[in-house]
């Protein structure tokens, strides 16, 4: 088989797994549930859809700017981002193994034939309304999140706080943006990319891709040859967003990519929580989604940025699912600023994801949180970059990775600590767990430390850490284990009750993993 | 076949160009063939090879020059150890050996497993002979009480290389120890030891060198049985000085200790690269790694525990890797891997990189050291634990870091 990627032990007899004795049923039984013949969102919707001709071409760039109506400039963009990427290899370090993809293979713009707004709930296709029955989002929610005119109000005054404004984000384009008067009453600007880039062409021009350039990595540069849509965010000055922004996005059509592109600004002393989720039906093919995410966080600004990542992983053989190919980076550009990144990864039959932070600012933060989950053939190698720049720049790391069935799972981590990046911190942790004796899990730390007094730990001094919050917790009478958990856990279960959408369950469910018997 | 190599190697160097050379000149062998193919498939190796990201010896070593500086002296060198002295021309040997010992001096390259993983430990296999050098330097060790066996590398020149093999057979013992002194442009040696049931072995390595040397000297160490190997190294840095050991348990019950401590002042690079190979059940493996590093230093620490499915389960190993970076300007490089396939195991590793610690220093001070000195002697206390397992020799490897860090 021609392949990319390089795991030397796969897994390919049909021998029934062992999980031994000392692994928590409660957590055997979380993982089970997210087995793939559990994926309730594996369903597909059929609509009629205008599809780019299939393969990857400048023609096919062409057409995806042409139906957008885009600028000339972002058109230049693109090609320029094409012609690079020709003479681009794709990477094959991750610890992942899949078969050469044909990109020639994909279609690279599909769109519901119908268009993308509704006038009223009469005028929305029945298809894409049970769509989104279908996913667990109530009726009421559901116009909300179709975008019908009028529904958003009516739905916000219906709803008590918090509330939630999405983007729903169907195969190519943006079907639906909501909340979207209430948010311009704050200043907000919420909707997708390709709106953005005609009603605020001057600030995408400015942020487009400064944080991830054009020529980044193979992956980045594709996407920003073709990026078909996505969401575009700035919070204004001082303004903290009156509500969580959401991302829903859906792949549905067969043998497309989905190759979104996102960016969030935070202007000085802004604030703004960002929740991301995605489905995908259960198909035999791999599909592919080549994301990036672009975060830009200024003076005394913060991102608080969710994913919950439930793309169809494939069958338990392995067959189909989804590529996951994704640039996830945000740059804290101003002066104690705050980005942080919370995970959960169940889904994707191949992940290759690194979100990460240039902590550029002085005193700015980074945060990664990550549960990766994986379960069947499903492979993920993900993990996370803090660069500090700045001086008193702080990151901390907390990933756990959980492998059962027959799946390999690596953490693949960067801190590296600048020159000029006087007394930075770092605290990094990661656990794994196998569940199990089919699967694999594995550690990538990568370390680079080029300033004396940067304090960096990894694993080993985890309670020279939180030795002093331990002991408060300790001596309220609760159990080192619990209080561990709590003290690791906190952020991440607060992050996950919030989740709006079908997937909080799954999630919740997470929750009751435990990582006693983990191997390193 | 040196045009044939040469295309396999892309846009050769310099040096590569003459590591060529050197390789026509010699006798025809197809075991040196193949091993210097192995090492035509990378060249010398780069940063974007992952394992040899940090320490890039294409970049270091344009051209085999002499460095024009002087071999250091010895500390790990002794009349009651067997001594075999290597030199970039030469090689000694003592010619009484005690019962137990047994030499074979080989012209010839022997064929080296695992060739295309350690492509200088290739190289150093296929060039290793000369008029005045064995190709393979064969040893058998069958009993135990045995005199150290003490290898020592000096000698100005433009590159040398060396190729010894170790066997030690069921329930021998064997004390052995390896001086890298510098003198030579470019040293590239490569150990095997292979250890069979109950046997013992203790190593240590000391490597010293100056900012116009490179040097990479590669062990491949293979345990079976119930064996026990114990490996110090201390390193002093060079332009590019790599000290790698690769290690597979092939047996259940094998125990293995690997430490190292490196001390690297300004101009230096100093690389501690271990991988360790879990390939039987219920081995175990400790590895601490300590590094000191001044301003304009370079420390690097990669290491790895794979365990394969099935083989390697019950596997109970710990990997930690500390490093003071004692000036600004100091550089740490680490990479502390797992790579676990087996569910029933223990794999911890730890990192940690910082500076001296200010409560400490400020209390050594105030009792009247002075901050040099108190810097010093938290610094050597630190790295001591490192050095605690070279056995008769740690005293030797405490007292030159000691040293250097009173000179530092």
């Amino acid at each position: 088989m021609d392949c990319c990627g390089g795991i030397d032990e796969h897994e390919d007899d049909c021998t029934d797994v062992k999980v031994k004795d000392s692994i928590d049923a409660g957590t055997v039984e979380a993982a089970k549930r997210l087995q793939s013949e559990n994926y309730s969102a594996g369903f597909s919707t059929d609509i009629e859809m205008d599809m780019a001709p299939k393969g990857l071409s400048e023609d096919t760039i062409r057409f995806i700017s042409a139906k957008k109506n885009e600028p000339e400039w972002l058109l230049e963009w693109r090609l320029a981002a094409y012609k690079r990427w020709l003479t681009m290899e794709e990477p094959t370090w991750a610890m992942v193994r899949y078969p050469k993809i044909n990109y020639q293979d994909y279609y690279y713009y599909a769109a519901p034939k119908t268009g993308a707004k509704y006038e009223s709930i009469d005028d929305v296709p029945k298809e894409i309304l049970e769509t989104y029955e279908k996913l667990g989002i109530p009726l009421r929610e559901a116009e909300v999140l179709l975008g019908v005119e009028g529904a958003a109000e009516t739905a916000a005054t219906a709803r008590e706080t918090p509330r939630v404004a999405v983007d729903a984000v169907f195969d190519s384009v943006s079907v639906a943006t909501t909340f979207r008067k209430e948010l311009e009453k704050a200043g907000v600007i919420f909707m997708s990319i390709s709106e953005a880039v005609h009603e605020y062409p001057d600030l995408v021009k400015k942020y487009l891709g400064t944080v991830v350039p054009q020529s980044d990595n193979f992956f980045a540069t594709l996407n920003s040859a073709v990026f078909s849509d996505g969401t575009f965010v700035y919070v204004p000055k001082g303004v903290r967003c009156p509500m969580e922004l959401s991302t829903y996005f859906r792949m549905n059509a067969e043998n497309t990519g989905q190759f979104e592109r996102t960016l969030i600004v935070c202007d000085e002393g802004a604030y703004v929580s960002y929740l991301e989720g995605c489905t995908a039906p259960m198909r035999d093919e791999n599909q592919l989604h080549a994301a990036v995410v672009e975060l830009v966080a200024l003076e005394d600004a913060e991102i608080k940025y969710s994913t919950v990542q439930n793309w169809w992983p494939g069958d338990e053989d392995g067959k189909g699912g989804i590529y996951n190919f994704v640039t996830k980076r945000g740059d804290c550009r101003g002066d104690r600023s705050k980005i942080s990144w919370t995970q959960v990864e169940t889904g994707s039959a191949v992940t290759w994801k690194y979100p990460s932070c240039i902590l550029r600012g002085d005193d700015s933060v980074g945060e990664f949180y990550s549960i990766a989950v994986t379960n069947g053939r499903q492979q993920a190698d993900t993990g996370t970059k803090m660069i500090h720049l700045g001086k008193r720049t702080r990151s901390r790391i907390i990933s756990k990775g959980i492998s059962a069935g027959k799946s390999n799972n690596t953490y693949r981590g960067l801190v590296s600590v600048n020159k000029k990046a006087d007394k930075a911190r770092n605290f990094t942790q990661c656990d794994s767990l196998l569940i199990g004796d089919r699967c694999g899990a594995h550690t990538v730390p990568y370390v680079e430390n080029r300033r004396a007094d940067a304090q960096l730990e990894h694993e080993a001094t985890t309670t020279k850490l939180s030795d002093d919050q331990l002991f408060y917790v300790r001596q309220r009478g609760i159990g080192e284990e619990e209080a561990v958990a709590l003290l690791v856990n906190g952020f991440v279960r607060e992050v996950l009750q919030e989740l709006p959408m079908e997937f909080a369950v799954e999630a919740q469910s997470l929750l009751k993993v435990s990582l006693e018997g983990s191997v390193g | 076949m040196t045009t044939a190599l040469r295309a396999l190697i892309s846009n050769p160097n310099t040096a590569e160009l003459e590591l060529i050379a050197r390789y026509g000149m010699q006798p025809e062998d197809p075991r040196r063939e193949r091993l210097f193919q192995a090492f035509a498939q990378t060249g010398l190796p780069t940063r974007r090879m992952e394992a040899w990201k940090w320490t890039d010896f294409k970049a270091a070593l344009g051209a085999l020059d002499r460095p024009g500086s002087q071999s250091a002296c010895d500390p790990l060198a002794s009349d009651e150890a067997l001594c075999f002295r290597f030199s970039p021309d030469g090689f000694e040997y003592p010619k009484d050996l005690p019962e137990g010992i047994h030499l074979f001096v080989k012209p010839e390259p022997q064929a080296l497993g695992s060739a295309e993983d350690v492509p200088l430990g290739a190289l150093a296999a296929a060039l290793a002979g000369s008029k005045t050098r064995p190709g393979t330097l064969m040893i058998e060790v069958t009993a135990t009480d045995l005199p150290r066996l003490h290898f020592a590398f000096g000698g100005e020149g433009e590159a040398s290389f060396a190729r010894v093999t170790i066997v030690v057979r069921p329930g021998a013992e064997l004390t052995v120890s390896e001086s890298y002194l510098g003198g030579a442009g470019f040293l590239s040696s490569v150990f095997e030891y292979s250890l069979q049931g109950d046997a013992k072995m203790n190593r240590t390595v000391y490597q010293r060198g100056a900012d116009k040397e490179t040097m990479a000297a590669t062990a491949l160490v293979q345990l079976e049985g119930e064996s026990e190997y114990t490996q110090t190294s201390l390193a002093f840095g060079a332009k590019l000085a790599r000290l790698e050991t690769r290690l597979v348990h092939k047996e259940a019950d094998a125990k293995a200790t690997m430490n190292a401590a490196y001390l690297v002042g300004k101009g230096l690079h100093a690389d501690i690269t271990t991988h360790v190979r879990h390939g039987a059940q219920s081995c175990v493996t400790r590895q601490m790694t300590k590094g000191a590093v001044l301003d304009g230093g370079t420390g690097v620490f990669q290491g790895k525990f794979h365990v394969p499915r099935t083989a390697g389960q019950y596997t109970d190993a710990d990997m930690q890797h500390k490093a003071l970076l004692l000036e600004e300007g100091a550089v740490v490089f680490a990479k502390p891997e797992l790579e676990i396939y087996a569910d029933d195991v223990e794999c911890a590793h730890g990192n940690t990189c910082g500076a001296l610690d200010g409560d400490q220093l400020f209390y050594m001070r105030q009792r009247g050291i002075p901050e040099r000195t108190a810097r010093a002697l938290l610094t050597e206390a630190f790295i001591a634990e490192a050095l605690e397992t070279a056995g008769d020799l740690k005293d030797i490897l405490r007292h030159e870091a000691s040293n250097w860090l009173a000179q530092s």
